[in-house]
């Protein structure tokens, strides 16, 4: 074994700016950073333009579509063609192409929206930010996410930066996401090439990453969870901190300081979003047994200690300040349980797996397959390189434990009912270990002075297939988070209204249906509406959307099974869009509860959309042609 | 304290000032730089006094951001603690006392000898054409991001009309009834009001794009009262129609 090579297994001194063998390539590439960004911010601009072709009316599979892919080709090909080639490599090349990536995809996001959010959950957030702006208070209601406002993190720092700068809540929003986004993979990038002691591995790891499905969408958006991770990431980057051993002996703060930093960062993260604070408990728990079992007392005591100080804030927080969480987040956990539980003792997991699956074309649930397979390849090599090299790391070991997480993933996906949502939301947590391990897979299968001199000469002459294999294996896995992520294939250009679509469902008409509610009716109306127009009624309108109301719109008349709906959920106002006649439901279903989801193959009847003005005692008090608003109070719904 | 602690007074200047301007108001681009200033400096000096010089670079950066993120999020559960109202008086009280405490700690540490001294001398050196490669890139990133503003403006939306009649909150006994115009040009309408089917009044106006027209009703007795609105000329079929019956109060 090599001197170098022994300087990646042992212990290393990682601050001290030693590179590894991986980093200590010689010949300077053709491509400048500088360039690999002016490509980039091309390709944003590419994707813009198919954006405003596609709002002009140039939708579906046309040149927009295309130009569209292009624009990302342009931002994805260079920066993997940069951190996979054999070319040198600063470190601070690295993170230039890191931040390259990432600012890009973020443009390209706010570039599908630029003038308001239209995600549905964005709309949720919104509302919770504008009420503290308005009241001046935190903890008030959110009819549309009623946990919303009891981890108010993210509204607090919106608010925040909007009323000291005059600037826009929508504005402050889109700075404080992007903030977060940018800052979450930078310190995820500290922490990796701290415990790798290579500032490439960290490269590769963050491009891995990048191709996790929600990186472009949820996990930049303005959600609770995006301002949450840099927190989470944070928190980590300080443990490491706390527990190196070059923190000794120094001027200044030292531990004491790194601790109040994890601290800090700890109860950011618990005051801003649930389920990161559950995994920041679990994740310091992992590391914890990774220090066990590498015999790193100082780190097994540093990280214990966080937990449990970021298990103890978190368990205050929801004794005295959110007493709903575990009633928000039991349904979720039960019914992945249940699947499991049904799965194991032979029956059925709520779904079968074609349905649980990824749906969409035939190309894309290729791709995500193509996707699995070479992460479900990649992650065992990586192990095997955590075991020769670096199985005395007590970080690398805990990220190999928690690199399991990526086949629980998978599994999940494919078993669990409704198992594609939730994969995809846990792939944000999942796709770190496994990302980190998978690099090192990637740094091992193209990196030529980690083979034995024997062999090195040989896969020399290799060398350019084996690149470009790997960055045609990077795009295949970022492409795929692309593809399967948000927006879904039948919105990846905004464009004319859809009925029961998503962000192509927020209209004009919708908005101002959904303003004239608040200011008329008040907030907190329990409204029955349809797919697309409750987010929006929800977010601008404030109002109490009912999940099950599908059967209110498809009964033709006052039946039984439609008063008693009503009566069962108080139902006050029902909101009819006369286009659930015209069109069908672009993301399969009318309502948000729909049995019948994905086998309508004919619009709804415009007579069961407009049996309420027949109905004795309903009122309609709202028309504005697409949009009609019924008031059900004292009708022949509760009775005669 | 010459160079040493020109942060520190950087730093209290601008919370000064920022309260300054909360209490007197000024212009909006001023208020806009000196709330980003003010927003920062607490990350800063926090990061400074946690971690003072022992990192440098992307990792000192990431965890002043990261700072300067957390202090609205932990300040602002100690305002409504405090029964202080979370409007922009409150955050830049906040925001201005955190910046001052981390400058008296700071100032202090240096004092001691246990925090370096501030300097500011950057290390790397990027060519300038590579400078001009990273200007032109974030100048085309710009052009994008305008680019899909223009491309919403110029979206074909179909325009239309809202009409409502309503019970109104603050006085049951009467009806809201009103007309929007948002058909993106100036628009005549007739508007009927019906009682029971017989036509009790008639108005004729016209909006301008996004104007509204509103009117209170009296509601008497438990019959139908409906609203038909006409779009002028056409006089042959009702644009929009809305009716109440009985009465019902909303957010019951």
């Amino acid at each position: 074994m090599t001197a170098a090579r022994e300087s990646i297994g042992g212990r290393l001194a990682v601050h001290s700016g030693q590179s590894s063998p991986a980093d200590t390539l010689t010949a300077r590439s053709r491509l400048p950073a500088s360039v690999v960004a002016l490509l980039a911010a091309t390709g944003v601009l590419m994707a813009a333009a198919a954006y405003t072709a596609g709002r002009v009316g140039y939708v579906g599979p046309s040149w927009a579509d295309r130009m569209y892919w292009a624009g990302q080709l342009l931002i994805l090909t260079p920066v993997a063609a940069r951190l996979l080639g054999r070319r040198a490599l600063s470190a601070s090349e690295t993170v230039t192409m890191i931040v390259v990536l990432t600012v890009a995809e973020y443009l390209v996001r706010v570039c599908y929206s630029p003038a308001a959010f239209t995600y549905a959950d964005e709309l949720m957030h919104w509302r919770t930010a504008t009420d503290v702006m308005q009241t001046g208070k935190l903890f008030s209601p959110n009819n549309l996410l009623p946990i919303s406002p009891y981890y108010p993190g993210l509204e607090e720092v919106t608010t925040a930066l909007a009323s000291i700068t005059g600037i826009s809540v929508y504005t402050c929003g889109l700075i404080v996401a992007g903030v977060a986004h940018l800052l979450f993979v930078c310190v995820l990038f500290m922490l990796f090439r701290h415990v790798s002691g290579s500032h490439r591995v960290a490269g590769v790891a963050l491009l891995i990453y990048a191709s996790e499905s929600l990186f472009q969408s949820f996990d930049s958006m303005f959600v609770y969870q995006t301002l949450a991770l840099p927190f989470f990431g944070l928190a980590l980057l300080a443990t490491y901190r706390v527990a190196a051993p070059q923190a000794t002996g120094r001027v200044g703060p030292g531990r004491a300081g790194w601790f109040a930093v994890a601290a800090l960062a700890a109860l950011a993260t618990v005051v801003t979003h649930h389920v990161t604070s559950i995994l920041l408990v679990g994740t310091l728990e992992v590391v914890t047994l990774g220090a066990l079992l590498t015999r790193d007392r100082r780190l097994a005591a540093w990280a214990s200690t966080l937990a449990l100080v970021s298990a103890a804030a978190l368990a205050a927080w929801i004794a005295f300040a959110a007493p709903s969480t575990p009633s928000y987040l039991q349904p979720v956990v039960t019914g992945a349980l249940d699947s499991v539980r049904a799965l194991l003792t032979g029956g059925h997991a709520g779904a079968s797996p074609a349905v649980s699956a990824a749906n969409g074309p035939a190309e894309n649930q290729a791709l995500a397959a193509a996707a699995v397979v070479i992460m479900s390849a990649l992650v065992p090599v990586g192990w095997w390189q955590v075991w020769r090299r670096y199985r005395r790391q007590p970080w690398v070991v805990a990220l190999a434990i928690g690199a399991v997480t990526w086949f629980v993933v998978v599994a999940v996906r494919l078993v669990v009912a409704n198992g594609s949502e939730l994969a995809g939301r846990a792939s944000t947590f999942a796709f770190l270990p496994a990302g980190f391990i998978a690099a090192l897979a990637v740094i091992r299968l193209t990196d030529n002075t980690l083979r034995s001199p024997t062999v090195r000469a040989d896969v020399r002459r290799r060398a350019p297939v084996v690149v470009a294999g790997a960055v045609a294996a990077a795009l295949v896995l970022v492409l795929n988070g692309l593809v399967n992520g948000w927006p879904p294939y039948w919105e990846r250009l905004p464009g004319p209204f859809q009925v029961a679509g998503a962000e192509r469902s927020v209209g004009p008409e919708q908005v101002a249906s959904a303003d004239w509610a608040l200011a008329v009716l008040g907030p907190g109306n329990r409204f029955a509406t349809d797919e697309g127009d409750l987010p929006v009624l929800g977010g601008y309108g404030d109002q109490t959307m009912v999940g099950e109301d599908g059967d209110l719109y498809t009964a033709p008349a006052v039946t039984p099974v439609a008063a008693e709906l009503v009566q069962a959920q108080s139902i006050g106002y029902v909101l009819v869009d006369r286009r659930l006649s015209e069109m069908l439901p672009a993301s399969g279903q009318y309502f948000p509860v729909d049995l019948n989801s994905g086998t309508y193959t004919r619009p709804l009847p415009l007579a069961d959309l407009t049996k309420f003005d027949r109905v004795p005692g309903v009122s309609r008090i709202y028309d504005s042609g697409d949009i009609v608003v019924y008031d059900l109070q004292g009708s022949a719904f509760y009775g005669p | 304290m010459g160079h040493s602690q020109a942060d520190v007074a950087a730093s209290a200047l601008i919370a000064g000032l920022a309260c300054v301007e909360a209490a007197s108001g000024a212009p909006t681009p001023v208020m806009t730089v000196l709330g980003i200033a003010l927003f920062a400096a607490p990350g800063y000096l926090l990061g400074q006094v946690l971690i003072g010089s022992q990192v440098s670079g992307l990792e000192r950066v990431a965890v002043i951001t990261g700072l300067a993120l957390a202090v609205p999020v932990l300040g602002g559960l100690l305002l409504y603690a405090a029964g202080i109202p979370l409007h922009r008086e409150g955050w830049v009280g906040l925001l201005a006392v955190v910046t001052l405490a981390g400058d008296v700690a700071l100032f202090l540490r240096r004092r001691a000898g246990r925090a370096a001294p501030f300097s500011w001398q950057p290390t790397w050196r990027v060519p300038r054409w590579q400078v001009a490669a990273f200007a032109a890139a974030v100048l085309v990133a710009s052009g994008a991001v305008g680019l899909a503003r223009i491309g919403v403006a110029m979206q074909p939306q179909p325009g239309f009309t809202q009409l409502w009649l309503s019970p109104q909150r603050s006085h049951g006994h009467a009806l809201s009834l009103g007309v929007s115009n948002d058909q993106g040009r100036t628009t005549s309408y007739q508007l009927v009001l019906l009682r029971d089917g017989r036509v009790s009044a008639t108005w004729d106006f016209t909006l301008d794009a996004g104007q509204t027209w509103r009117r209170s009703v009296p509601l008497t007795g438990a019959g139908t009262v409906a609203a038909r609105l006409y779009r002028l000329p056409d006089l042959a079929h009702p644009y929009r129609y809305v009716s109440v019956t009985g009465i019902s109060v909303p957010g019951s």
